[in-house]
Formats: structure tokens, C-alpha cells, sequence
């Protein structure tokens, strides 16, 4: 059975989540010195698949063999011992030590228990070498350099470790072009030192150039394990999502011309934050709001719904000077904002998909001081049927749905209030491509019944397509306005980026 | 860990849950009977419920703060006996308004609590034990440090003798006033808490505060009100231990910020917040009186009882976020 050239073997593993199978039977393995990309949408079993192998359960079942071991990971103490590193999404630095204390935390060098300072700053200064951070001063702290700089810190940290196999989940999801290119050429150093990387990502054209081989993951299952010269992109996504589902995404359906002006926004200004923003839309529009990450939009439009406080400016709603001192009075008022932070601001993890849904709606489900949550389970089954939740029982708590599931949990408590203004903020970030279909449809549904929505998205497939108009704001200025005739995902981003634009 | 096991902590954790404190219940009377002939009998038991009613009526009020997230509010004890001591002071102006100055106070106190913690966002346990020394100098210094005694305070209006006959007062001549109030407050807290608007978004600030303020929560008012109730409740009980101890002082009350969070989470209220169930606090509530009464029954004192109860308490904490973290939920 076992083969010496593969550093990792998993052989018919499982894990079972209350009820559910997250990874049913899988096999997978990993050579050394070589990239092994792992991909598949969100829910797929992919993040569960890794956490396994990084000692995260002690319940899953089937083998894991190590160098042709059989090996028990069922402790993360367990899996770093067998040589195994992970490097998460969310980065686990720790912000306030330095990066010298971050390289070794749990194995400071020390003397008769006294930290040795020349050897922490001297074992730093060669890790970093090893990531090409030959410049940065090992005692910076971590709050102080870069989100690309920390990435690679938090490489730099897992091969302090000596591992023979290393995990990194999208390892690019914050990083610009450059930036990724550099990370490649660290990957690529690594692969010749014979290290065993398993790569995850949904950035298909990346795995295209950094990866071996690729194993697709669908509902718990591996699909497949090509090599990278055999498939190409469109390949990848059917085997991702099947061939109908892609097909459907991004196709824009004809919608009726806007109406006359639903909310007018007047100087609206922060200070520091964003200036003198002006731009009105209309019953029956998605009015796009584009621009780069810290632009304000997100601040923008949480001043709309009276989230945080402008120093000045006017909403108007249907022509009348409106003025919400928070956001219940902007909820009352016909208005809704869903946060970009589904897991922080959005849902209640804990609690069941039905009381999530029907979070925003408690006011209205109230009537004589009685709270009836039973008044409010025509629009329960109503929305968990129009966005497809599953699994569609709303008892089942929010944290185990899957991330795709949990937005469309948060689209539903949003529509729950039927709101005549309805501002989304990265409606689908961090979701599979069915999902995304499903929310795109019932965004355009809302303009199609006549209301105002206003959508802020990185995504910028997403916000051409959706959009009939997009606004982009810059350094916390409305800068450009560009009508549905000259959208283009070029035009967006180099608009964006302070650019002319005239595509 | 096969699956064999894992679905048996699972099985256990959701027994745990559903039959909560009931099933304990069961268990330390069958414990109780073993112990102690005594034990089992009509007089004993109700002499253990008849310990455990002001506790009751405490924890009613303390179950809104500790499922709101916030803990606890450690100012009960000192709120029950500054409203003892201003209903007795009160008292020369008549019993109705020794009454209502009781309240006032606990009202005034759960308002200044209901500021601090659910608008400038302090830190809730810190703020109400700041709050508890603060009263208890307060009251020490106004009274001089002395007792003062209803009979005298009431003069020979007769309002000093209704006042320490409340508590031992029978409704329909014979259910105990406090059990009444009691089962009041718990029908009351029960339906607040599960069939109000302000029950409901109560679970959401306890579940997740900033999933509650971006849905539209107005948390200074949601948060706020849990303290007031909490003071309130407090404040009531605070009168009645003044009319059963027939003194007004600023020791009453001395022990129940610990007693009523062990029986809020001893009745399955997550420390965590946005969980539990009034049936539960009561539970927590006989529970504790049961346990102190089998001790009292085997001969143990009352200092080794407080061993007892510290102990009971960090076991059901410990236990209870064990069970919730091997349910798949590491946010308890």
C-alpha cells in the first residue's frame, strides 16, 4: 500500500458533522517536492479536509499515513510532531510582539530561562532569509508591517517548525499582483527543497501556474486528481460546479428602464472618512458603488443607515428630508444594509437559521407587547424556499450551514424587513458559484419589484453584470460616474485606481 | 475518539441540556432520602423551598443580565440592603411609601448600572462591583454604620409592624407572600423572556451584541433594561429580608450575588449569554436548597457548605462549556 515518494497518504477518510458528512471517504495524497492544489466551493469540505490533517479532530475516521506510517493526528500537538503545518487564512500573528518573538513563539531561545536576545534576533533574521524578507528588522512589531510582509512571516513562522508538509489556504486572498508573483518563487524554492505543499485556493488561474497536480472536492467528496498539464480552467470549473451552474452565472437578464428617484444622498461627508458624496438612485435600479479596498464605501454606507453618525450632508427619501438618528429609525424607514462581515455582523452563529432570519423583523412580529414568532413563518418558509437554504430546516444552527448558506440566511433576514432601499455589501463574498447564482437572482428580483438597491462589491464580474450603474468612490471621494454602456471590469478597476478610465 | 463515544457526549451534552437541572433535581432527592430519613418529609421540604424563595426572586432578575452576555450584576447584595434600609427609613411617612421608596432605590441603582454598562459600555462585572462598594460606603456612612429598627422607625403609626409582618404575611391565609411573588416574577421573567420583543432581541445582544446593533437593536435601552430589572427584583427581595430579619442594615442580602449566578447557570443559563430558560432558574434556585439542606442534615457547617457551592459552581462552568465546546461549538 504504501509508496515511499508520497509524504502524505489519506486513505478513505471521513468526518461527520451533526448529521452531516463533510468529507465522505476521501483519498488524497501529496509527494514530496511537490504542489498539490485542492480546490472545490465553499462547503465543499475542503477547510475540514485540511483541518484533519492539521489535528483538528479526534473523530474522523480512515487512515493518514505519514512517509508510509500509519499515523493517529488526532491532536494539533500531534500533527505538528508528524511534521505537518498549516498556514491559515486569517493570519495567527500575534499584532502587538514583534516579528522575532512571532518566529519562535512557544520555543524562545533562552539561558538558564532568560530569553536570549542574539540567538531570537539571529534564528529570526535566517527564517526570514528563507521567505526573501532579508530587510526586514526582526524586532518590528507585527502591527507595523504589511499584510504581504505578515503573510510571509506567518511562512517564515510554519518552517521554523521543520515540517515536511505544508498546508496554506489562500494564501493570496490579500495580496496584489507583485506580491503574489513573489510568493510563487518562495513556493517554488520550497517545492525544490522537497517540501509537500498542499495548496488551497479559489483562484483558478493561480493554481494554474503554481500547482502539479489538483484535486477537485464537491459535497464532502473528492471529484477528481489531475495532473496540471492534462486540465485547463474551464475544466476545473465544471468539475467544480457541473457545467449548467456555470453556464448561469454572470448571464444578465433584461430589466425594466428605473424609476422616478427613491433616495437622493446630498454632501453626505465624514470627516477622514469620506467627502461630499452626492448620487440619488431610482426605484427599480442597482446602483453599483465600486473602488478599492479602504475607499469608504463600506463606512459610506453605514452612514446611510444611520450605523455611525455623518457630520454632514442630507438623505432624502422619495423627496422628503428624512433623518434617522440610528438604525432601527433607518430600518423603519424602508431601509436595509447587510455588512460585509457575515460571521461578526451578521448572523448570530449560535442561534438557528429561523432566528436569524427573522432578527430584524422582531418589531414588526410584535404586536400588544406579544411576540409571535409564528406571524413570521409565511416569510420564513417564503425566503428559505426563494434562496434554496440548505439543508431548509430552520432549526438547524447557522454555524453548521455552510458558508454559501449562511449568506443566503443573511440576504433572507434582510428581505424578511422588505426594505425599499436595499444597500448590500459584498453580498456574496466568500461563496460558491451556486450560491452566487441564487443571490444574484434575488437581487435583481428586489429591483424588479420596483425597489432601490445599492451594491458594493470587489467582485467586479459581479458588479458589472449586476449593475445599471456604478459609482466610484476614491480616497473617500465620489470620483466617477459610469453609466451601464461603458461598464467593463477593465474600466472599473483602472477607474479605481485613479485612472481615466475611457475604455 | 471513536464515532461510538462521540455521539455518546453528544447524546449526554443534549440530556444535559434539554432535561436539564430536572434530572439533578431527581438525583440529589434520591440522594437526600439516602442520606437522611428526615429528609423526605412534607416539613423539610418545605422548609427547603421556604429557604430558597428570596434567592428565587433574586435570580429571576440576575437570569436577564447573565442571558443578556453580561455575567452578572454583583451590586444585588448591596442593592437588596440599601432598599431595606430606605423602606425602613421611610417608614414614619407609612408603609405604602417605605414601600415605594424601597423600589425607587433599586430602581435608581439598576438605572445608574443600566448607563454605565448598556450605553458608555463598561465593563459589567467591574462596573457593578465598583457600583456594590460604592452603595455599601454610601450607606455606612449616612447610617453611621448603624442598624435601624422598623418598630422604632414606623413610630406608633403601626406601619413598623406591617412591615415586619410582610414577609411572614399568607395570601388567602396560606401561601407564603414571598412564594407568591415568586411564582409572579418567574410567570412574569418567563414570558419576557420568550414571548417579547425584548426578549427576543435580549437572545441577540446575548448571542452576538454586533449582530444585534447592526439589526437594528438599540442596545444602551435593550441592555439597560436587563440591569433595572435586575435591580428591581434585587430590591424587592431586599425588603422582604429586611421584614424577615425585623432589621434594616447594610449587611442584608451579604452572599446573594454569588448564590443567584450559581443558580442562574446551575439552571442551564450560559454564562455566554443567549441561553436558558426561567423553568431552569428555578430549577438552579431548589437545587441549591436542596443541596444545602441535605449538608445541613449530614452535619456540615455552613462555612464548609460555601466549599460546597464554590465548588458546584465551577464544576457546572467547567463541565457545561466542556459539553458545548464537544457539541462542535467552540464559542462557549
Amino acid at each position: 500500500m504504501s509508496d515511499i515518494g508520497l509524504a502524505l497518504q489519506l486513505e478513505q477518510v471521513s468526518k461527520r458533522y451533526t448529521g452531516m458528512l463533510a468529507v465522505d471517504g476521501v483519498d488524497f495524497d501529496v509527494r514530496a517536492g511537490e504542489v498539490h492544489a485542492l480546490i472545490g466551493e465553499n462547503g465543499a469540505g475542503k477547510s475540514t479536509l485540511m483541518n484533519i490533517i492539521a489535528g483538528a479532530f479526534a473523530d474522523y475516521t480512515g487512515r493518514i499515513l505519514i512517509g508510509g506510517q500509519e499515523v493517529a493526528l488526532h491532536s494539533p500537538v500531534a500533527a505538528k510532531r508528524h511534521g505537518i503545518q498549516m498556514i491559515h487564512q486569517e493570519l495567527s500573528l500575534a499584532r502587538t510582539l514583534s516579528v522575532a518573538e512571532n518566529l519562535l513563539a512557544g520555543r524562545l531561545p533562552a539561558r538558564l530561562g532568560i530569553l536570549d536576545r542574539r540567538a531570537l534576533r539571529a534564528e529570526a533574521r535566517a527564517l526570514l532569509q528563507r521567505v526573501g524578507l532579508d530587510s526586514l528588522d526582526p524586532a518590528t512589531l507585527v502591527e507595523d508591517i504589511g499584510q504581504h510582509e505578515a503573510q510571509l512571516v506567518e511562512i517564515a513562522k510554519a518552517l521554523g517548525n521543520r515540517p515536511c508538509i505544508l498546508v496554506m489556504d489562500e494564501p493570496t486572498s490579500a495580496l496584489s499582483r507583485d506580491e503574489v508573483k513573489h510568493l510563487f518563487e518562495i513556493v517554488r524554492n520550497l517545492r525544490r527543497q522537497g517540501l509537500a505543499i498542499v495548496y488551497i485556493s479559489h483562484h483558478l488561474p493561480e493554481i494554474l501556474e503554481i500547482a502539479d497536480r489538483v484535486s477537485v472536492m464537491r459535497d464532502g467528496k473528492k471529484i477528481a486528481t489531475r495532473e496540471m498539464r492534462d486540465v485547463t480552467q474551464a475544466d476545473l470549473v465544471e468539475m467544480m460546479v457541473g457545467r449548467a451552474a456555470a453556464a448561469d452565472l454572470y448571464s444578465r437578464k433584461a430589466r425594466p428602464a428605473p424609476g422616478k428617484e427613491k433616495l437622493q444622498v446630498r454632501g453626505l461627508t465624514r470627516i477622514g472618512v469620506f467627502h461630499d458624496v452626492s448620487f440619488s438612485v431610482r426605484c427599480g435600479e442597482i446602483l453599483g458603488i465600486g473602488g478599492l479596498a479602504g475607499s469608504g464605501r463600506t463606512e459610506l454606507a453605514r452612514a446611510l443607515v444611520a450605523a455611525d453618525a455623518p457630520d454632514a450632508g442630507e438623505l432624502l427619501l422619495d423627496g422628503c428630508p428624512v433623518r434617522p438618528k440610528r438604525l432601527s429609525d433607518a430600518i423603519r424607514l424602508g431601509m436595509a444594509y447587510l455588512p460585509e462581515e457575515r460571521k461578526t455582523l451578521g448572523l448570530a452563529l449560535r442561534l438557528s437559521a429561523g432566528e436569524n432570519l427573522l432578527a430584524a423583523l422582531i418589531p414588526r412580529l410584535t404586536r400588544r407587547c406579544h411576540y409571535s414568532a409564528r406571524r413570521g413563518d409565511g416569510t420564513l418558509g417564503r425566503l428559505m424556499g426563494l434562496l434554496q437554504v440548505h439543508p431548509s430546516d430552520p432549526q438547524v444552527t447557522v454555524h453548521n450551514l455552510s458558508g454559501g448558506n449562511q449568506q443566503k440566511v443573511l440576504l433572507a433576514k434582510w428581505l424578511a424587513v422588505e426594505p425599499q432601499v436595499l444597500i448590500l455589501d459584498e453580498p456574496t463574498r466568500g461563496v460558491d458559484i451556486g450560491a452566487k447564482v441564487i443571490i444574484h437572482r434575488a437581487i435583481e428580483d428586489v429591483a424588479e419589484q420596483g425597489r432601490a438597491v445599492i451594491l458594493i462589491s470587489s467582485d467586479l464580474p459581479e458588479l458589472v453584470s449586476l449593475s445599471d450603474r456604478v459609482l466610484i468612490l476614491r480616497h473617500g471621494r465620489m470620483i466617477r460616474e459610469m453609466p451601464r454602456e461603458s461598464l467593463s471590469e477593465e474600466a472599473v478597476l483602472l477607474a479605481a485606481n485613479g485612472g481615466v478610465g475611457d475604455v | 475518539m471513536s464515532e461510538r463515544t462521540t455521539q455518546f457526549t453528544r447524546s449526554l451534552g443534549g440530556l444535559f441540556h434539554r432535561a436539564g437541572i430536572f434530572g439533578a433535581v431527581v438525583l440529589i432527592l434520591a440522594i437526600g432520602a439516602l442520606v437522611s430519613p428526615k429528609f423526605l418529609t412534607a416539613g423539610n421540604l418545605l422548609n427547603t423551598v421556604d429557604s430558597v424563595m428570596l434567592l428565587g426572586i433574586v435570580a429571576v432578575g440576575v437570569a436577564f443580565v447573565t442571558y443578556s452576555g453580561h455575567y452578572a450584576d454583583l451590586s444585588v447584595p448591596t442593592t437588596m440592603a440599601f432598599s431595606g434600609v430606605m423602606a425602613v427609613e421611610m417608614l414614619r411617612f407609612g408603609f405604602v411609601p417605605a414601600l415605594l421608596a424601597g423600589l425607587a432605590t433599586g430602581l435608581g441603582i439598576g438605572l445608574v448600572n443600566a448607563l454605565m454598562v448598556g450605553r458608555l459600555r463598561v465593563n459589567p462585572i467591574i462596573w457593578t462591583l465598583a457600583m456594590s462598594y460604592l452603595t455599601m460606603g454610601v450607606m455606612r456612612w449616612l447610617w453611621s454604620n448603624q442598624q435601624i429598627y422598623p418598630d422604632v422607625k414606623g413610630g406608633d403609626t403601626g406601619a413598623g409592624r406591617l412591615f415586619t409582618e410582610l414577609y411572614r404575611h399568607e395570601v388567602l391565609s396560606r401561601i407564603p407572600l414571598p412564594m407568591v411573588i415568586l411564582a409572579l416574577f418567574a410567570v412574569a421573567g418567563h414570558y419576557v423572556l420568550t414571548r417579547t420583543a425584548f426578549g427576543q432581541q435580549l437572545k441577540l445582544v446575548g448571542s452576538n451584541p454586533s449582530m444585534a446593533a447592526m439589526t437594528g437593536v438599540r442596545m444602551p435601552r435593550t441592555v439597560g433594561l436587563a440591569f433595572v430589572l435586575s435591580a428591581l427584583a434585587a430590591s424587592v427581595g431586599g425588603i422582604l429580608i429586611t421584614s424577615l430579619s425585623k432589621v434594616g442594615a447594610y449587611y442584608n442580602g451579604e452572599g446573594y450575588d454569588f448564590d443567584a449566578v450559581t443558580a442562574v447557570v446551575l439552571g442551564g443559563v450560559m454564562l455566554t449569554g443567549g441561553r436558558g430558560s426561567m423553568l431552569g432558574v428555578l430549577g438552579g434556585v431548589l437545587m441549591l436548597g436542596l443541596m444545602s439542606n441535605i449538608l445541613t442534615l449530614l452535619g456540615v457547617d455552613t462555612f464548609a457548605q460555601r466549599i460546597v457551592k464554590g465548588a458546584v459552581f465551577l464544576a457546572v462552568v467547567g463541565v457545561s462549556s466542556l459539553l458545548a465546546r464537544r457539541m462542535g461549538r467552540d464559542d462557549a
